[in-house]
């Protein structure tokens, strides 16, 4: 079951670390932890859990090159609010109108962004082509749009 | 359209394909291929960053090789853990290793007295 996440948790290590041979030693590191600790704890959602003790890892390994790790920490915070079924309750309870309506209430960049990307299924480099906005931008016009209609579609739930 | 915009919140895209991830950071899908990929990354923070990292590597052709390195190491690793969890299990239960060779002792012994009884006729 690990060799599945080989190249996601190299990918993750590097991200984080930006060296080839560090990523590897990190990855067999990670590898290690996890058959060891894996018994330890009930784990109910193990790519999730994977993919902390892979960043935690790197994380130390940068603190330990004396690295300043918070701008790693600054931009994780724009990219962390998607979870594994964290939306699925919604999909019982919201109409389509009320999604549209959201969408239409985001940020200039965030609704052309999640307009193109979601229904046109445009991908990042064609949004990014057609808006000027750079890839960085796309993505995280992208991601901060999804956080925010969650939360309009949950003030909208809690004022019904 | 309205099945587009449910899409926007579920997260259900989480079947994780290799191939498809390593064809992305070098190019080689189809503008609708590109958007399921980049579907699946805007859903999962895993998925993104390790995009991100795999498009600082200098050599991404080679990426399938180093895949496979890492998973014959992990192959070596869990080889070494169940050889260390075998030895440790005798370690830690010592005294039933003691008991069976015990047992048998007896048993060799019991048959090796029988065996001499029954031909010096001692029955």
């Amino acid at each position: 079951m690990l060799e599945r996440y080989t190249l996601l948790l190299f990918g993750v290590c590097m991200k984080y670390l930006k060296n080839e041979e560090e990523a590897k030693d990190a990855v067999q590191q990670i590898f290690y932890k996890v058959i060891v600790e894996i018994e330890k704890y009930k784990v109910n959602y193990f790519k999730s859990w994977i993919y902390m003790i892979a960043k935690n890892h790197c994380l130390m390994t940068l603190r330990k090159r004396h690295e300043n790790v918070t701008i790693e920490a600054n931009e994780k915070l724009l990219f962390s609010d998607t979870n594994v079924n964290e939306y699925t309750y919604f999909e019982n309870e919201l109409t389509f109108d009320s999604i549209h309506e959201a969408l239409l209430e985001l940020k200039k960049e965030q609704k052309q962004c999640i307009t193109l990307f979601f229904l046109e299924k445009r991908s990042y480099h064609e949004i990014a082509d057609r808006t000027g906005f750079t890839l960085m931008q796309v993505k995280s016009h992208i991601q901060n749009g999804k956080r925010n209609l969650k939360l309009i579609l949950e003030k909208k739930l809690k004022h019904e | 359209m309205s099945n587009e915009l449910l899409d926007i919140l579920s997260n259900n895209n989480d079947k994780i394909n290799n191939q498809k991830l390593i064809d992305y950071v070098n190019g080689n899908l189809s503008d609708i291929e590109k958007h399921e990929v980049e579907k699946w990354m805007s859903d999962h923070d895993m998925v993104n960053d390790a995009v991100e990292g795999l498009e600082h590597l200098k050599n991404k052709k080679n990426l399938q090789t180093y895949v496979e390195q890492l998973n014959k190491n992990l192959q070596n690793q869990l080889a070494q853990k169940k050889q260390h969890q075998q030895k440790r299990k005798f370690k830690e239960y010592p005294w039933i290793y003691f008991a069976i060779s015990l047992v048998l002792l007896l048993c060799i012994i019991g048959y090796i007295i029988i065996r001499k009884f029954l031909h010096t006729g001692g029955f």
